[in-house]
């Protein structure tokens, strides 16, 4: 079983590597992935899909600055917070605004795994930590 | 008010806006006490990682696409999707003398319900154990106050000890007696004020052992004063194998703490058995390869890196280890037992024939040994007890060869009959360890015979009636052997006119 889970790891590996053009998943190359596997389905298809969704998702998230915000965000404020992560990570990253009303005022940028917090509800919380 | 206000103001400031970086993870997977988690590409081994709900983990399998995480708390409230978080942090625990007389878990919460602890330092669990340069030979003993150990297999301070055996023979017993007279030794050496005293603290960590035990060997230490100069770290039974397997490298932490800041430490670790049997539990939800008995490859690892800590260092003090060994039908070639055997510094083999035919405690002298030897002894014990070895090792053989004939020379027959009485004079019971002068003067009086004419029947009677006379009428000789630490001539001879006085007052 355990050998099964690596040899589902190692085929999504690969259509995960034939997604990607210059380092990056490009949505004809991901729907020419699926197309092949719609065609000729592997073995454990579903485990396979589910690995590769995976891989393209990680991708697409250390790709993106994810900015969450309480208040107003200007767009100028977006493209300085993207170069800025842009500057940080040493590769292309774009900024994608999302409102959250939880945080109550501040932002929080969500890049790949790594969290960039500012928010006051995430200082409420590390104060109510702290305590 | 205004200082109330500064406070917050204080606290405001430290929350500054600066962002705050985190790396994060989500729960893929939670069971048997370990999670799965997608991401945390920052995490570092053995780090540790913050789940919702304040529960935290320690980072153990870093894998390609996931990391194993062990749980230590409460697991019920985490759910696939949950956000980790690293916290950048080894797992330490709280040091220093003010977590004496108090229990602690795995993690050093205080479960005693004396309150919290007042702790400003904190130890790595896990450090790499002291190299070859700072460590210096183990000279000093370390008594245990139990005569068949200080007599033939002495302990010194640095050393680690095996203590091995079925259950039910006594493992834990001498543990406990060997903390308890650090704690006596400890009352007496600092009530004399002398500078040069340096007292032993001793650490007790329970693994996987039933809650009714550790409260009974709690109960034993209080009722013997010996629980102020002992930290007690248990991972009961009950207890999630993470915090088993976590248990004696935190007491280990908390006994490095007195070693690194040049005082004595002992620590009991009881025992490793259910040490490695936690660690295989972990191991085989993370699905690492298993070997031989089904533990991991890394088994050997496990305890040589956590037995090694113990040391005595150059310009610092010591660790003495005493880890406890449980066997299946005296069976010491097993698995973790020849592991244990081959990291130690010697074994106390503790035998179920001799504990029922009520030799107590049930040393086995053959397979017994310390590998520091007699560098860890008083040259008083050495001078009244460095033959005792040898000699009941002779005994033994003789005894069985005399099972077959009733034919024996006189020296033989000798021999016999002193081989019992140094059998009869080391019984001795549980939780009443032997100052080493009485020691002394006890073993004084058997190798000059004063046993001899006692019948064998008797000689434990006769013992006690020895070591009473020598407490409550010869205090000041009991000193003398003490602080000289040496019989001399004029030492020897008043040894032997107490030793007189006592047989003229001793009716069998």
């Amino acid at each position: 079983m355990a050998s099964g889970k690596k040899q589902i790891q190692q085929l999504a590996r690969q259509f995960f590597q034939l997604s990607l053009v210059d380092g990056e998943p490009t949505a004809d190359r991901v729907a020419g992935v699926l197309a092949y596997l719609e065609k000729h389905p592997p073995a454990h298809s579903l485990a396979v899909l589910k690995a590769y969704q995976r891989l393209i998702a990680a991708e697409v998230a250390r790709r993106q600055a994810v900015v969450e915000h309480a208040g107003p965000l200007q767009a100028a404020a977006l493209t300085a917070i993207a170069a800025a992560m842009t500057a940080r990570y040493q590769r292309p990253i774009r900024g994608v605004a999302r409102r959250n009303d939880a945080l109550l005022a501040g932002l929080r940028v969500r890049v790949g795994d790594d969290v960039l917090e500012s928010s006051v509800a995430g200082q409420l919380d590390q104060l109510a930590r702290a305590v | 008010m205004s200082s109330v206000l500064e406070q917050i103001e204080q606290q405001i400031a430290k929350l500054s806006s600066k962002a705050v970086k985190k790396n994060t993870g989500n729960i893929r997977t939670v069971a048997d006490g370990v999670a799965k988690i997608e991401g945390l590409s920052d995490v570092m081994y053995n780090e540790m990682v913050q789940f919702p709900g304040g529960a935290i983990g320690i980072a153990l399998n870093l894998e390609e696409d996931e990391v194993g995480c062990v749980v230590l708390g409460d697991i019920s409230k985490l759910k696939e999707g949950d956000e980790v978080q690293t916290t950048g942090r080894l797992l330490s625990v709280p040091v220093g003398k003010s977590l004496l007389g108090r229990t602690v878990d795995a993690l050093g919460n205080p479960i005693d319900g004396k309150g919290p602890i007042a702790s400003k330092e904190y130890y790595p669990v896990e450090k790499i154990a002291p190299g070859i340069i700072v460590r210096k030979s183990v000279s000093q003993p370390l008594l245990t106050g139990i005569m068949a150990i200080d007599s033939m297999i002495p302990i010194g301070r640095g050393q680690r000890e095996l203590i091995i055996g079925d259950r039910g023979t006594g493992k834990t017993t001498i543990a406990i007696d060997t903390i308890i007279n650090q704690a006596k030794i400890n009352k007496v050496g600092l009530a004399s004020g002398d500078p040069k005293f340096r007292p032993v603290y001793s650490i007790y960590v329970a693994v996987g052992q039933k809650n009714s035990n550790i409260v009974r060997t709690i109960g034993a230490l209080e009722s013997a004063g010996a629980l102020e100069y002992t930290i007690i770290v248990a991972a009961p039974a009950a207890d999630n194998p993470a915090n088993q397997y976590l248990a004696p490298y935190s007491g280990a932490a908390m006994g490095e703490w007195f070693m690194e800041n040049g005082m004595d430490a002992l620590i009991v670790y009881d025992d490793l058995s259910k040490h490695a049997v936690a660690y295989r539990q972990i191991s085989l939800i993370l699905k690492r390869p298993s070997g031989r008995e089904a533990y991991p490859g890394d088994v050997f690892y496990l305890h040589s890196r956590l037995l090694e800590r113990s040391a005595r260092l150059e310009g610092k003090g010591s660790l003495t280890a005493l880890p406890i060994i449980e066997t299946l039908a005296g069976d010491v070639s097993a698995y973790i037992p020849t592991n244990v055997i081959s990291i130690t510094d010697g074994q106390i083999f503790l035998e179920t024939d001799l504990f029922n035919q009520g030799i107590r405690p049930a040393v086995s002298v053959g397979l017994s040994v310390s590998r520091v030897g007699s560098a860890a002894q008083i040259k008083a014990t050495k001078q009244v007890g460095g033959k005792l070895k040898g000699e009941l090792a002779q005994f033994r053989e003789l005894a069985a060869f005399a099972q077959f004939g009733s034919d024996l020379d006189a020296k033989t027959k000798a021999q016999l009959d002193r081989g019992s009485r140094i059998v009869e004079l080391f019984k001795q019971p549980q939780f009443n360890p032997l100052p080493i002068e009485l020691q002394v003067a006890v073993l004084f009086a058997m190798q000059k015979g004063y046993f001899d004419p006692i019948d064998v029947k008797k000689i434990v009677a006769a013992a006690t009636s020895m070591k009473e006379f020598f407490l409550t009428r010869k205090d000041a000789l009991l000193s003398e052997v003490r602080t000289k630490a040496a019989l001399d001539k004029d030492l020897e001879a008043k040894l032997q006119a107490a030793c007189d006085e006592w047989k003229g007052s001793y009716s069998s």
